[in-house]
């Protein structure tokens, strides 16, 4: 049975779903424009981001959502030694290294993450002082913390445009992407510049991954799903493009909940993914790509 | 006088020869030496070991084994000797469809192992039983909800599923409660104590059908519960009505969506069709972020620590469907050996409570030992014959006759388990708290005149589905 508040609720769920996304494919899509890396392990930085939060909430007693900036911090750390110790020592030589080394670290930070948090497979969730609590307005219902969650994303995503448009290590990362050799000419430190990005890309997904927590139940193995959704989504949206990440998640995540909602759970994926075909066929370059990129 | 002596003399040579005969026959020296060819029992436990049920699985048939063995072991009628058994782990990782045949067939073929006994999944028992039916090794199947293990030989033409190796099948037992079995009972539960108390609490029309929503699993453990739930309520003529049949991908996380459809039908009752971790977060899900203020029902996988761990407070006055008990309330246990199972279970594996496939596995070991004694040897066609004749007391699950015995009719070698329903209700002390289960249905049970432990309630913030 369909009905428009049903509906409703499953389209406000959707945003909710696609703010995780957005942030999730704003980190991957910052990472490929500056440094022209496809980190397959980006969705791993999530799972790690989620557990993260989980710990300071459940052990330090800090409230969830002062647990994302822990998440985003420790996340970022992480990020910062991937970029030095592993993708540096392989930039210039064959791209297969790098995806070589990012397929590697999705088995270690899963199977690290399986060894300190998780040994009996439970499906865990980060426990929310908002948890039952809705805000209905008529017949549509939204959980305070999907609201809370929208907001946080805006609130990231702001810092994030002002970080990359007001700053000078935001213009570096600019011309960076545009033009390395030139940037590097014109006395910009790559290395710097590089190590910085990683950072604030995997803080996203630390970010995306606390949000995740605190929405849905996880465990180790739930990295590789949001990966390819954030692949999908930043094709969708458009190579390097930013808003093209934003439009893509949200596209993405109402496409997946209105499928289940209309046509039943196991149409999930398959509509969100045939939507993506369907923009690539009819614009190749994504909704915000441009060619050449 | 003379004479008086030597009849003495006699009678205590007589006795004394008799005394030291049956000596020698107390300390078993008139018994055959012991054969040269006895060796331990190879007994290949098929266990996901990156699953919470694997685990149970093999931390249940260690108990079994290690009881077994600090007994003597098994009484080999040809070897005249008991013997141990060697427990040896098939581990199948994660018991999916794509993992299981080739740790059962290193098994078998490097191994040597003499009888199998596990599974869970049935996608996983359907690949894993194939290198057991070919080569002929008797396999008690502890898991699998779906009767498809011990009846694919009688699939249709074309079916994929069909194994057209009556001899092979022949080898297959099913000790394990299937999706008929607990649907049936939950169908029941619905119609006689849901029912009523719907209709007197919120004064709704006798003739008005209860209004079952299903949530399942996109899989075919999931869409056979699903359809088989239909057939028993069109079978038996139970007033309720199904509103809402929706599935969720098993690689799903989240059931939010299938929630909201689910909401929009106005159902009584929602009954999920799913595994642990899967049906807790549906509960969950339902009640604090959709605002479904129903009456949840899980199946008897949940029963299983996780289940109420993951649950917490939210699953207070929610229904478990179950066949074992491990977290009984009561002050004796409702059957003396599930207390014994459990207590030792507890103490040996650092305080672990058993789920719900452990509890096959420990009896399936018992019945492979009685099975052995009786048949004498360790000769596959003769252990499967023995099992195929087994005919002992109930022992962890409940039987319909009180007993053990495996079907040889059309169903084949299937066991006929009852199963029942448990109220879970949250307990604050001691803090933090916890869920503890109270059987609400049936009264009664094969073995258990006083089963019940509690009258059925409705959840205090419950929500009735339209009129």
């Amino acid at each position: 049975m369909i009905t428009p508040s049903g509906l409703a609720e499953t389209l406000l769920w959707g945003v909710a779903n696609g703010g995780i996304y957005i942030l999730l494919a704003t980190g991957l899509n910052l990472i490929f424009g500056v440094m022209k890396l496809v980190n397959f392990a980006h969705g791993q930085l999530l799972m790690v981001g989620a557990f993260v939060a989980y710990e300071t909430t459940t052990i330090a007693g800090l409230n969830p959502y002062a647990s994302i900036l822990v998440s985003m911090g420790a996340v970022a750390l992480i990020g910062m030694a991937l970029e030095k110790f592993a993708f540096r020592k392989v930039r210039g030589t064959e791209k297969l290294n790098e995806i070589f080394i990012s397929l590697g670290l999705i088995y270690i930070f899963q199977n690290g993450a399986t060894l300190f948090w998780d040994k009996n497979n439970y499906n865990i969730r980060i426990p929310s002082p908002l948890a039952g609590l809705n805000l209905t307005l008529g017949e549509v219902t939204l959980g305070y913390d999907r609201i809370l969650s929208m907001v946080i994303v805006v609130v990231i995503l702001i810092g994030l445009v002002l970080l990359t448009r007001k700053t000078k290590i935001g213009l570096a990362m600019r011309a960076t992407s545009q033009k390395s050799d030139a940037s590097m000419l014109m006395g910009i430190n790559i290395n710097r510049v590089h190590l910085f990005t990683f950072a604030i890309g995997a803080a996203l997904a630390g970010a995306a991954g606390a949000l995740y927590g605190i929405l849905f139940s996880f465990n180790p193995a739930i990295g590789a799903l949001p990966t390819i959704k954030a692949f999908a989504i930043i094709i969708l949206g458009g190579l390097g493009s930013v808003p093209g990440a934003v439009i893509g998640g949200l596209l993405y995540g109402i496409a997946e909940n209105t499928a289940v909602y209309l046509l039943g759970g196991i149409w999930q994926d398959a509509i969100a993914f045939a939507l993506l075909i369907i923009v690539l066929v009819i614009r190749p370059t994504g909704l915000f790509g441009e060619k050449g990129e | 006088m003379k004479m008086n002596r030597r009849i003495l003399a006699a009678i205590v040579v007589v006795i004394i020869v008799i005394a030291a005969f049956v000596a020698m026959w107390q300390l078993n020296l008139f018994a055959p030496a012991p054969s040269a060819e006895a060796r331990n029992i190879k007994m290949g436990i098929v266990a996901g070991m990156q699953t919470v049920e694997g685990q149970d699985i093999e931390r249940a048939a260690r108990l079994a084994i290690d009881e077994i063995n600090a007994q003597g072991g098994i009484w080999v009628e040809e070897w005249h000797t008991n013997v141990k058994i060697d427990l040896v782990l098939v581990d199948t990782v994660d018991d999916a469809a794509g993992s299981t045949a080739g740790p059962v067939t290193r098994a078998i073929t490097d191994q040597n192992v003499d009888i199998l006994i596990g599974g869970a999944t049935t996608g996983g028992t359907l690949t894993g039983q194939i290198p057991a039916i070919t080569n002929r090794v008797p396999f008690i199947i502890t898991g699998a909800s779906l009767n498809l293990v011990t009846r694919r030989g009688s699939l249709p033409e074309g079916n994929p599923l069909r194994y057209n190796d009556t001899e092979g099948m022949s080898y297959m037992f099913h000790y394990c409660t299937t999706i008929q079995d607990y649907s049936q009972t939950v169908a029941d539960f619905l119609a006689e104590s849901v029912k009523p108390k719907l209709d007197s609490q919120f004064t709704f029309d006798t003739a008005r059908k209860l209004r079952l929503a299903i949530l399942y699993r996109d899989d075919g453990y999931g869409r056979g519960v699903r359809d088989i739930t239909s057939t028993i309520i069109q079978t038996d003529n139970l007033p309720i009505d199904i509103v809402a049949n929706v599935s969720y991908a098993p690689t799903a996380t989240t059931y939010q969506s299938q929630l909201i459809s689910i909401k929009d039908s106005n159902p009584d009752s929602v009954y999920i069709a799913g595994f642990t971790a899967d049906t807790a977060e549906a509960i969950k899900e339902g009640i604090n972020d959709v605002g479904l203020k129903s009456l949840y029902i899980a199946v008897e996988i949940c029963e299983d620590p996780q289940f109420y761990s993951l649950l917490s407070e939210t699953g207070t006055f929610q229904i478990l469907e179950s066949k074992i008990a491990t977290q009984w309330q009561g002050e004796t246990w409702y059957l003396p050996k599930v207390g014994t199972y459990v207590e030792d279970y507890k103490q040996k594996f650092d305080g672990k409570i058993p789920g719900m496939l452990g509890a096959d596995t420990y009896d399936a070991v018992y019945i492979t030992k009685n099975a052995i004694e009786r048949a004498g040897t360790l000769n596959k066609t003769k252990v499967r014959d023995a099992i195929e004749n087994t005919n002992i007391p109930q022992s962890l699950l409940i039987m319909e006759n009180e007993r053990i015995a495996f079907s040889t009719g059309s169903n084949y070698h299937e066991i006929l388990p009852k199963t029942f329903i448990e109220q879970l209700i949250w307990n604050p002390t001691p803090a933090p708290g916890a869920l503890k289960p109270y059987v609400v249905y049936p009264a009664s049970m094969p073995g258990i005149s006083s089963f019940k432990q509690a009258d059925f309630s409705l959840p205090p913030d419950y929500e009735p589905g339209s009129p």
